[in-house]
């Protein structure tokens, strides 16, 4: 063979190349999530897509998105005002969005991948059905039914999906079926570990609709919303700022809230288990959705540009900073929407702020440690208050602690099979008290039954 | 309750009741299921009673028994009532992990019944959690443990206790209603099968684990037995099949509670049955003796299981 002009390497994708690629590389419960990001699309379309901040009153009671885990079928099915038949032909089933195409002001969908990504990772019969009010006030309904694995069959372009006609969905919405799952999704869905960890971060991630009083249900159970409540008193106030930012001539609205949500531990050991310390960190929220959570890592600063590793010291710590832009993709957020951008401009011009009010909560829970009953009594002084009531504050304020000097300390380790100190923690009072008291009241029990009054 | 209903105590009739249920059931799905060359893996203490029962009722010949007590141990090796009975002398976290690695047994469906006497704590949890990850295909693995309330700390420690025992899927609005009373040994039930079944799907086992086996029973303290099968992957719709079916025994809607009889009151009553009227107060009377209907409703639903317990060497 000899080369010329026309000889070129073949280049065409195949579909199971490119199925295997988008959905390798993210989570079955980011796929469902992508699902539900789609549903809270329509319900903020049809609520007028405003500002997804936290002041405005916007109520989603309305609307309601119905998951349906089991190890033989998947279903979403939500009354978010559905799918157009356009989008549906022009950008719903396309891979990528065109860098024309229109976007839904102040949505989470961006990509143009979360759809056809969650169903493949799910299974390979589905059937995506839409009934939704055309723009001449017909309702219209169609579905697009989908077997993976003829499609699968045929590589030769155009890669298209049939768009058929259907029944009309009880309310204007969109209903998604899939059966035939793979073998991932049928095991995760046969674990009530998985069902729950998926309620929790449901519960967590759409805080901010679900106390807006959007309603998901899972398996037949609404979930209740996070309350993200800081605390607030006398000698405590979180900071809130806020201003705007640009990204290419998007403008992004950057609000910055931190401080103290709970006191902080009074062991900072490792090996102690403590359920609030998942609660603890810096929370991103791109236009609504919490895209990180808790974070402890050098995503959100910690160990990098001289702010400490997180340690268990700096628990009670929680920090919220929230970007809102009508075009999503001015947003620092990764393609699954389960991480930061960290090389987002807009985010990066945040990280001083981010790292200040962090430094100020260091810095209260080393001085903490010199004067622990003082603050043990002011921080008890102080009480919850709502993310949303939060008073606009250019800086954390935090108590000014006064060391006093302490006695020499012996510091007394020891271990004990763990179901014997169960036992004697229930008899000193609570089954969960922590070793740590365990240990120290039996001390005190010890000390004034053998020493008694000095 | 009146001491004549309690006097019987060291006996355990509800347990006796329990235990003849899961050795029938478990006889049925023999049948169907691919369970030959059985091990029997248990606590059998220096009685052995379900080591009999499984060699009578399911012909299992290969079985270890595992005791952690020093004089236990050389009790229990004096009492083996069969020669294929291997006493194990360690706790069972120490010698469960030395059996999946015995040549002569992993290869085996297994029968495990860990009947403890105490409560579901970290260790239990752990041996659970050990033999889901490492029995061979085709086992059963039955838990037994002490459901009382109050074993878990006061009412506001339990919701924190059971999410600190299973984890994950203890749900984050757990009501300390849930663990009150006789609904504790429920959640504890719902719970630890919760768990058993995420063991099994979190590690991908080929045929997942079916919870089969959820009996709470109680002659002092209310006792809960849970557990499943870990049936090879072809097994497993089968063993869903059977054991989801309305006439599968191991899932009584209510606790079992067997009146403590006398033999000559049991017999009497056994004369009564099977009939197709209920039982009733008066008919009881009219026997020449008396006892409350929920008594009588207990004997007349597990009597063909009703152990006869006598005083043989005076």
């Amino acid at each position: 063979m000899t080369i010329n002009a026309n000889t070129k390497a073949v280049a065409n994708p195949t579909k199971a190349f490119f199925v295997t690629m988008i959905t390798r590389d993210i989570t079955l419960e980011d796929c469902i999530l992508d699902l539900i990001d789609n549903s809270v699309d329509g319900a903020w379309r049809s609520e007028g897509s405003r500002p997804v901040g936290l002041a405005e009153g916007v109520d989603l009671s309305a609307y309601s998105i119905d998951i349906n885990a089991t190890p033989d079928s998947f279903c979403i099915k939500d009354n978010c005002g559905g799918m157009t038949l356009d989008d549906a032909i022009d950008h719903a089933f396309s891979f990528g969005r065109p860098a024309m195409a229109e976007h839904d002001d102040y949505s989470i969908g961006v990509y143009g991948i979360g759809m056809k990504r969650a169903v493949f990772k799910l299974g390979t019969e589905i059937r995506i059905r839409s009934t939704y009010l055309r723009e001449d006030g017909v309702r219209e309904s169609f579905a697009v039914p989908i077997n993976v694995t003829d499609w699968l069959g045929d590589d030769q372009p155009p890669w298209d999906f049939d768009i058929v006609e259907d029944e009309s969905l009880a309310e204007d919405g969109v209903n998604i079926q899939v059966t035939e799952l793979t073998p991932g999704a049928k095991g995760a869905f046969d674990s009530p570990a998985f069902i729950q960890n998926l309620r929790r971060t449901i519960a967590r991630d759409y805080s901010l609709h679900l106390n807006r009083g959007l309603v998901i249900s899972l398996n037949g159970t609404a979930i209740p919303g996070w309350q993200i409540e800081l605390l607030q008193g006398t000698d405590f106030a979180p900071m809130r700022v806020e201003y705007p930012d640009e990204v290419n001539g998007d403008e992004v609205s950057v609000e910055i809230i931190g401080g103290m949500a709970a006191p902080p531990p009074e062991s900072a050991d490792p090996d102690i288990s403590d359920e609030g310390e998942k609660r603890f960190g810096w929370y991103v929220i791109c236009n609504g959705r919490i895209v990180l959570a808790a974070d402890k890592t050098a995503v959100s600063g910690w160990g990098s540009d001289e702010w400490p590793q997180w340690h268990r010291q700096y628990s009670g710590f929680v920090g919220i900073i929230l970007f809102t832009a009508a075009n999503a993709a001015a947003l620092p957020m990764t393609t699954t929407k389960r991480s930061v951008d960290t090389s987002s401009e807009v985010y990066r011009r945040a990280r001083p702020q981010m790292r200040e009010v962090t430094r100020k909560w260091i810095d209260y829970t080393n001085m903490r440690k010199q004067a622990l009953e003082e603050a043990r009594r002011v921080e008890a002084t102080a009480g919850p208050v709502s993310l949303y009531a939060v008073r606009k504050q250019q800086t954390v304020t935090l108590p000014r602690l006064v060391a006093r000097p302490v006695e020499p300390v012996a510091n007394v380790n020891y271990a004990v099979p763990v179901a014997r100190l169960k036992r004697l923690a229930k008899e000193l009072g609570s089954i969960r008290m922590p070793y740590r008291e365990v240990g120290l009241k039996s001390f005190d029990y010890a000390y004034d039954d053998l020493v008694g009054d000095e | 309750m009146p001491s004549f209903d309690a006097v019987n105590y060291s006996l355990r009739p509800s347990k006796s009741i329990q235990r003849h249920i899961v050795f029938e059931a478990v006889r049925t799905l023999q049948n169907d299921l691919d369970l030959d060359n059985m091990v029997y893996i248990g606590f059998g203490s220096i009685w052995f009673t379900d080591y009999v029962m499984a060699h009578k009722i399911l012909g299992i010949n290969e079985m270890v028994s595992i005791e952690a007590s020093d004089v236990g141990f050389r009790r229990a090796e004096f009492n083996a009532p069969l020669a294929t009975v291997r006493v194990i002398h360690g706790h069972s976290s120490y010698v469960l992990p030395t059996l999946y690695e015995d040549e002569k047994i992993r290869a085996r469906p297994w029968f495990v019944w860990l009947d403890y006497d105490y409560e579901l704590n970290e260790t239990l949890r752990d041996d659970i959690r050990s033999v889901i990850e490492n029995a061979p295909a085709n086992s059963l693995l039955l838990v037994t443990f002490n459901g009382a309330e109050t074993r878990y700390g006061q009412a506001s420690d339990r919701p924190g206790r059971l999410q600190e025992l299973l984890g994950d899927v203890v749900p984050d609005e757990l009501s300390k209603r849930a663990c009150k009373d006789d609904r504790m040994q429920e959640t504890l039930a719902d719970l630890a099968l919760d768990f058993m079944t995420s063991v099994a799907a979190d590690l991908a086992r080929p045929g997942g684990f079916i919870p089969s086996f959820r009996l709470i029973y109680k002659d002092g303290a209310p006792m809960v037995t849970i557990g499943g099968i870990m049936p090879s992957k072809g097994a497993a719709r089968i063993a869903g099949d059977i054991t989801s079916t309305a006439g599968w025994p191991c899932r009584p809607e209510r606790p079992i509670r067997a009146p403590h009889l006398t033999i000559r009151e049991a017999a009497t009553l056994q004369s009564q049955l099977p009939s197709i009227d209920r039982l009733t107060r008066e008919a009881v009377r009219k026997l020449g003796f008396d006892l409350e209907d929920e008594q009588i409703e207990a004997f007349e639903a597990y009597y063909r299981h009703y152990p006869a317990f006598a005083q043989i060497v005076a």
